[in-house]
């Protein structure tokens, strides 16, 4: 017994030991200049309009290194972020958000996920509910592996 | 000549296939043994035709014969062995071949094992098999053809897209996607069998687990090898972007493991019969569906590089598909019944349940989210983007869900939870608590913290349940504790396999938070001999060549990781004198069928994370532009996911119990 308790416990500091190493390997918030941040953000939120399937920030093209370099001017004009988005829409159109707006069909896009959770979660309660036989099966068999 | 080697193997394979469907059907209607047995000679032929087909494309892509036309359009005489090889998954000809050999040869492996077993279903389930083979054979008949040809032939071919012939992992990623997504048409077979002729008792779902389970880890082991290749060639340092054809091979895997769960739910209580056969037809629909969003054209991604009139094929028979399953369920709803119970309202089989839900949720929502841009546009004209964003934002809290109830599940036993089931809880919930301080204090804050409580708490349950059965049977059989750790997984592979794999998901998850939530990016304009830092590395540029191969040109530049305080150790010392811990190659690589260089990053990858370089730019004085981006814990998602993927063949290898 205490030789278990032993190793549970050998087990446990080897465990945090491991996790503190890995701790130790997230470097803390050394982030680069607020302004790389913002340009960053702004334009992980567009699609790069040559690419295929490729956010502003992540392409390689020309054409978003330009959008780059346009969202970082405009930043430093001091537009705000939401503005420097409209301005690509109007030039782009809708299509250009990585992140559909929530209204008309795009509130069709983001209902229609939570709707289906909620019917499935409805379903599986209603279908434990009906199933449940307490007792019944409690003696089958005890807990244990597979077939 | 290979050309008419390769049409008639397709041909002889197109005539196996009707004779074999022809030869099961009549033999089981009429019970005549002979006939079914010539059905399955009939598949072994099938598989050896298509073979011969794959050797003669091989052979034509080896031997560079330009008289093929796909050989032309698809390598050039530069391109390297290993490159001519793989050129068979290079466009879609070729995959098409590759799916329906790899079909072809579940079958055969199918008539072979059961051969004079199951004698209800198994010819049935050949039926469906090779009526899903005459499927993609019709296409290589038809608009897919891997052996058109091409008069008078070109003296050099376009050669390999340059993306696709850029790095090794090409070689095994699709040939294991294929296995999964092709190899889930097995029990999908069985399953329908089963319901066609009547043998409602759950056979066909142990005489299929194996091979479900072996498409499963195969799949995984796809993706995640997908994933490394996208993160090692495309030079954004990422590895998913929720491409609809990265989504195509993901939603498959989710609802095969919800099947792989609620399955054991039927084996103990004799429940969710008709749920199960919904869960692999589903499945199954997917794989197709996949195969059809990627090949058809459909789609602008990275990965599309075909244009194609199979479209309409492919939903003709989507649609067939999916009316015959549903049919078929229809048909046999009341005759599949459920004789069991739930033996409580806690149990791990009511948090199976809601595992059942949460995988489905979030394989809905991308599918939501992956057609309905097509739809929008085709419908309402109308054109929009749904991006990672949106995929973020709603999967991240299912996963999270997903997770506690993987947790939660682990630690409770089957059937009504026993007195003191919550004592379990206690070992992993303080161990996380500690662990989630010590981040805490380590700088980590908000959702990211939270995300990592979550996952920290589900690797320690699984952990947890590792030690309680190893301890037991140390403390029955007077076992070390290692060894009693090795002896738990023959004593219940499949349970403990199934934990292995739980482990492996965490790991990944814990990757995918952290690279998510610290990884940092920044460009530097440098020149040779500069050293510049960045978060957590001093670097310096060494200078850049220009190497010639024989299917592509190379810029590298050599870039040096320095100790990172030797500079402030000694001031007065050059930056060019200290000696490098490790030098790292970004290239930009220019391949004659391309205009424009391709950006090859170079990573070095430690436990901790990723040094991740790629050259974005030469100048003419010297000068080069590198992106760096440090990524923490990446590794982590390779190592966590093809643990799973190993976790589900432990689990099926053959041994004294399975």
């Amino acid at each position: 017994m205490a030789g278990t308790a032993r190793l549970a416990g050998l087990f446990a500091v080897i465990v945090l030991v491991a996790t503190c190493a890995a701790v130790a390997a997230i470097p803390a918030f050394a982030q680069s200049s607020g302004l790389d941040e913002q340009v960053r953000a702004i334009a992980s939120r567009l699609r790069c309009p040559v690419c295929q399937n490729e956010s502003v920030a992540d392409s390689p093209s020309e054409l978003a290194a330009q959008m780059r370099a346009l969202i970082r001017t405009k930043l430093e004009q001091g537009e705000s972020p939401e503005a420097i988005v409209a301005y690509f829409v109007s030039r782009y159109g809708e299509w250009i958000l990585l992140d559909p707006p929530r209204q008309g069909l795009g509130w069709i896009l983001w209902a229609a996920p939570v709707v289906v959770l909620l019917v499935a979660l409805a379903v599986a309660v209603a279908f434990i509910r009906r199933t449940v036989r307490p007792g019944e099966a409690a003696a089958e068999r005890p807990e244990s592996g597979g077939p | 000549m290979i050309s008419i080697l390769g049409s008639t193997a397709i041909a002889a394979a197109a005539v196996s296939s009707l004779a074999g469907l022809i030869f099961l059907l009549r033999g089981r209607g009429r019970g005549d043994q002979r006939l079914i047995d010539r059905g399955h000679w009939a598949v072994i032929a099938l598989f050896v035709a298509v073979t011969a087909a794959v050797v003669a494309l091989e052979v034509a892509l080896i031997g560079v014969d330009f008289s093929v036309r796909y050989v032309a359009a698809n390598i050039n005489r530069a391109t390297p062995l290993l490159f001519r090889i793989i050129g068979l998954w290079g466009a879609l000809e070729g995959s098409i071949l590759l799916w329906a050999w790899v079909l072809a040869g579940y079958a055969a492996l199918v008539a072979v094992r059961y051969r004079g077993r199951h004698q209800e279903t198994v010819p049935l389930a050949l039926a469906v098999l090779l009526g899903i083979t005459s499927f993609f054979l019709l296409l290589m008949l038809g608009p897919a053809n891997p052996f058109g040809r091409l008069s008078p032939a070109p003296p050099d071919g376009r050669g390999l897209n340059p993306l696709l012939a850029n790095h090794p992992l090409m070689a095994v990623h699709p040939p294991f996607l294929y296995l999964g997504y092709v190899g889930f048409a097995v029990p999908y077979a069985f399953a329908v069998a089963a319901l066609l002729s009547r043998t409602l008792r759950d056979e066909w779902m142990t005489v299929t687990r194996r091979w479900t389970v072996a498409a499963w880890s195969f799949l995984g082991a796809g993706i995640i090898l997908g994933a490394w290749w996208s993160y090692e060639v495309l030079g954004w340092g990422g590895y998913w972007a929720w491409d609809p054809v990265e989504n195509a091979a993901f939603m498959p895997w989710l609802v095969a493991t919800a099947f792989l769960h609620s399955v054991m739910v039927q084996e103990r209580r004799r429940l969710l019969r008709l749920w199960n056969h919904a869960l692999i037809i589903v499945t199954f629909l997917l794989t197709i569906f996949g195969t059809f969003l990627t090949r058809s054209g459909i789609l602008g991604s990275v990965h599309d590089f075909t244009q194609s009139l199979i479209g309409p094929l492919f939903l003709i028979f989507i649609g067939a598909v999916l009316v015959f399953s549903v049919g078929v369920l229809l048909l046999r709803r009341d005759e599949v019944r459920d004789t069991g119970s739930l033996p409580a309202y806690v149990s791990r089989e009511s948090l199976f349940l809601l595992n059942n839900v949460v995988l489905l949720a979030i394989a809905a929502t991308i599918f939501i989210g992956t057609t309905f841009p097509l739809l929008a546009e085709a419908v309402a004209g109308v054109k929009l983007t749904v991006g990672p964003p949106f995929f973020n934002r709603l999967t991240v809290p299912l996963a999270m869900a997903l997770l506690v109830l993987m947790a939660t599940a682990t630690l409770l036993p089957w059937g009504p939870a026993p007195r003191g089931a919550l004592r379990r809880f206690v070992g992993p919930g303080l161990l996380s608590a500690a662990l989630v301080a010590v981040l805490s204090v380590a700088g980590v804050r908000g959702l990211t913290l939270g995300a990592l409580a979550v996952i920290i708490f589900a690797a320690a349950a699984q952990l947890a349940e590792f030690h309680r059965g190893a301890r037991a049977v140390g403390r029955a059989e007077g076992q070390p504790y290692p060894l009693a750790l090795v002896a738990l997984f023959s004593a219940n592979r499949r349970r403990y396999a199934g934990y292995l794999a739980h482990l492996g998901l965490a790991l990944a998850l814990a990757g995918v938070a952290a690279s998510s939530a610290y990884r940092t990016e920044s460009d530097h304009t440098v020149r040779r001999g500069e050293a510049f830092s960045v978060p957590g590395y001093l670097l310096r540029y060494d200078g850049a060549a220009l190497s010639r191969h024989p299917d592509k040109l190379v810029v590298a530049a050599a870039v040096s990781i320095l100790p990172p305080k030797s500079l402030e150790a000694a001031p007065s010392r050059p930056a060019a004198a200290v000696p490098a811990i490790a030098t790292l190659y970004p290239s930009e690589r220019l391949y004659p069928q391309q205009r424009t260089p391709i950006p090859t990053p170079a990573v070095r990858s430690t436990w901790r994370g990723d040094l991740y370089l790629v050259l974005l730019a030469v100048g003419p004085d010297g000068a080069v532009v590198l992106k760096v981006i440090t990524n923490p814990l990446v590794p982590w998602i390779w190592t966590g996911g093809l643990l799973m993927a190993l976790a589900g063949l432990i689990s099926i290898w053959p041994g004294r119990r399975g």
